[in-house]
């Protein structure tokens, strides 16, 4: 579904993403583990072709055809679907409004009360918003737009451990689930922390550092190994 | 048919289909749904009708003649040589175009009232002067006007307002103008609130207009309090001019006044004065200007003058593009950039808000989309 050839990412003249290549195929979820300004977040900026960011070398496809030249709208429009770890404001802007304008009305009434948002529905989105209310209102924003890729931006950074685990299932349920047009998704989700891996599963992790993919593998294991030894490479074996 | 529908079915029967059409676009309402109703077209009168013992309407002409104290209520919270356009009002005194209505002491009126001005000349000049008294603990809403048949694109509309507010009234008042494209119109209003009346106002000014001037002057005595909310459009060739002073002028007067403009191409002025002239007086001014493109203006000037130590004022202005994070925000949520533009301008508008009948919110939200297009 998302392919990613060796990807160099620019803003203005310096290097923030160098040689990334990955594959996330059809409904597999995916974790990119990396510290704070490893380039994760401008990963997922740039696939979805938000500014500033520039690809200067490789190339991002989607269902095998590139996304060069498409804005955010037609990657929208394709299917793919980012939810933002920090959101603007949108004073006056409830989320009512939000999911008329989606035609979502019904599946905000259905899937608002899993994650503890019931009650957010005359709200202003992200307008007073605690730093755990964002995050579980950036993953209704992605049920409501029902994207095929799913990408996360540090899901669980500000959230308690009960909503961690809220999160976590919410996030393996929408992407093991097809699309309301029955077609399989898929998910990269992205983290410095990993405690997210405690309540998702996911097929592959990665580790980013300097902008660089240093490693693949196994998720809990290279959890395991960030805990203890950083974020290095494994050593083989 | 009861004796109120009947009385309304012979009113409604003075106007045309189109008039009723155009009417109810700015909030007209027939059938027994309106305690009182006014309609000034061109230049008559044309309907003054009450089916409430607790509320009078009729020509101010009339009213000169009827009652002797409306002769001292007419030009005398302005003086006629205030401007020239006042001046030009003044020389219809003896004879003048308007409506006097009177709520009497104490009235609740259950359903609205209503007061409208219609131009239907080409190239008309209209000078309209009305009077309102609310009486002492009288409670009243009121939807008030202004439109034009789509045949009429130029003319010259003024008027001048002088509104009463006595002891204890409340009054809630919503406002649509719709004017034609290469209209001049200049609209003066006057508003005294005695101790411990409110007032909660809503205008709409939405439509293209060559220029309006929009001024009103309001004095708050002691514990009157006034929440004002206007919302200013202005797509290309428009110019709209608004002035607003408000002078609380003894203890507990408190006033809110939030002017929310938005420009497609057009130009806006906002200035808006709140002087506090007595201890224990609060005021707050909002001017904030969205711009959709880059052409037209939006200029916010609050004033705030405290002339009483304890005197709180405060104000906020901003004028800005949409944020393109905002729409960035959006359109990566599955939102069309069109669609992201329009819920990012209804939410400044507070389109949401309670106050604004969803009627006309959507009425709103129809122009803007429209406008954006091109399409106005």
């Amino acid at each position: 579904m998302l392919e990613i050839r060796n990807l160099s990412v620019n803003v203005g003249d310096k290097r923030i993403l160098d040689d990334i290549d990955m594959v996330v195929p059809e409904g597999e979820l995916h974790v990119l583990l990396g510290p704070n300004g490893s380039g994760k977040s401008s990963l997922l900026a740039s696939i979805m072709g938000l500014p500033p960011f520039e690809v200067v070398a490789g190339d991002i496809l989607f269902d095998g055809k590139s996304l060069q030249g498409l804005n955010i709208r037609e990657r929208a429009a394709l299917g793919m679907g980012l939810g933002f770890q920090r959101p603007p404001n949108l004073d006056g802007v409830s989320v009512s409004s939000f999911a008329q304008a989606l035609a979502a009305e019904e599946v905000l009434a259905r899937e608002a009360e899993a994650l503890d948002l019931a009650d957010f529905v005359r709200r202003d989105m992200n307008v007073g918003f605690s730093g755990g209310e964002i995050k579980r209102w950036e993953v209704l924003k992605l049920i409501l737009q029902d994207p095929r890729l799913m990408l996360f931006d540090e899901p669980e950074s500000g959230v308690d451990l009960e909503h961690v685990r809220a999160i976590g299932k919410a996030i393996g349920r929408i992407t093991s689930t097809p699309d309301r047009r029955g077609r399989p998704r898929s998910g990269l989700v992205i983290t410095h922390t990993g405690l997210i891996l405690k309540s998702v599963d996911a097929d592959l992790g990665y580790i980013l550092k300097n902008g660089r993919l240093l490693h693949s593998g196994e998720p809990r294991a290279i959890f395991s190994h960030i805990q203890t030894h950083g974020y290095t490479v494994p050593e083989a074996g | 048919m009861t004796k109120t529908q009947s009385a309304d079915a012979r009113a409604l029967g003075k106007l045309t289909e189109q008039e009723r059409t155009i009417l109810h676009e700015v909030g007209f309402e027939g059938e027994g749904r309106r305690a009182a109703s006014s309609i000034v077209a061109d230049h008559e009168v044309r309907l003054a009708v009450s089916h409430d013992a607790g509320v009078e309407i009729m020509p101010l002409a009339q009213a000169l003649r009827t009652y002797d104290f409306v002769q001292d209520l007419m030009f005398n919270l302005v003086d006629p040589g205030e401007n020239e356009h006042t001046a030009m009002v003044a020389e219809h005194m003896h004879d003048p175009l308007g409506v006097f209505l009177w709520v009497k002491p104490g009235a609740k009126l259950k359903l609205p009232l209503q007061t409208f001005t219609l131009l239907e000349t080409p190239q008309a000049r209209q000078f309209t002067h009305d009077v309102t008294l609310i009486g002492e603990g009288a409670e009243v809403e009121r939807i008030s006007g202004a439109a034009v048949p789509s045949s009429v694109h130029k003319g010259r509309h003024i008027s001048v307002s002088e509104t009463y507010q006595c002891a204890g009234s409340i009054c809630k008042t919503t406002t649509v103008e719709q004017w034609g494209p290469a209209m001049e119109v200049y609209s003066y209003g006057f508003s005294k609130m005695e101790k411990g009346s409110s007032c909660s106002s809503t205008s709409l000014m939405m439509s293209s207009i060559a220029h309006h001037a929009d001024r009103s002057w309001s004095i708050l005595e002691e514990d009157a309090s006034s929440v004002a909310q206007s919302i200013v459009f202005a797509p290309a060739g428009t110019e709209r001019l608004i002035s607003t002073e408000t002078r609380l002028t003894r203890a507990g007067a408190k006033s809110e006044d939030v002017t929310r403009m938005v420009s497609a191409g057009g130009r806006i002025v906002n200035e808006a004065l709140l002087v506090g002239e007595a201890a224990g007086t609060q005021g707050f001014l909002g001017c904030d200007g969205l711009k959709l493109n880059d052409t037209g203006e939006i200029c916010a000037v609050p004033s705030l003058v405290a002339k009483a130590e304890g005197s709180q004022l405060s104000h906020e202005a901003s004028v800005g593009m949409i944020d393109g994070d905002k729409l960035d925000y959006l359109m990566a949520s599955g939102l069309e950039e069109d669609a992201a533009r329009d819920l990012i301008v209804q939410g400044f508008l507070s389109l949401e808000e309670d106050s604004l009948p969803p009627r006309l919110r959507s009425r709103v939200a129809e122009m803007i989309s429209r406008a954006k297009s091109g399409g106005m």
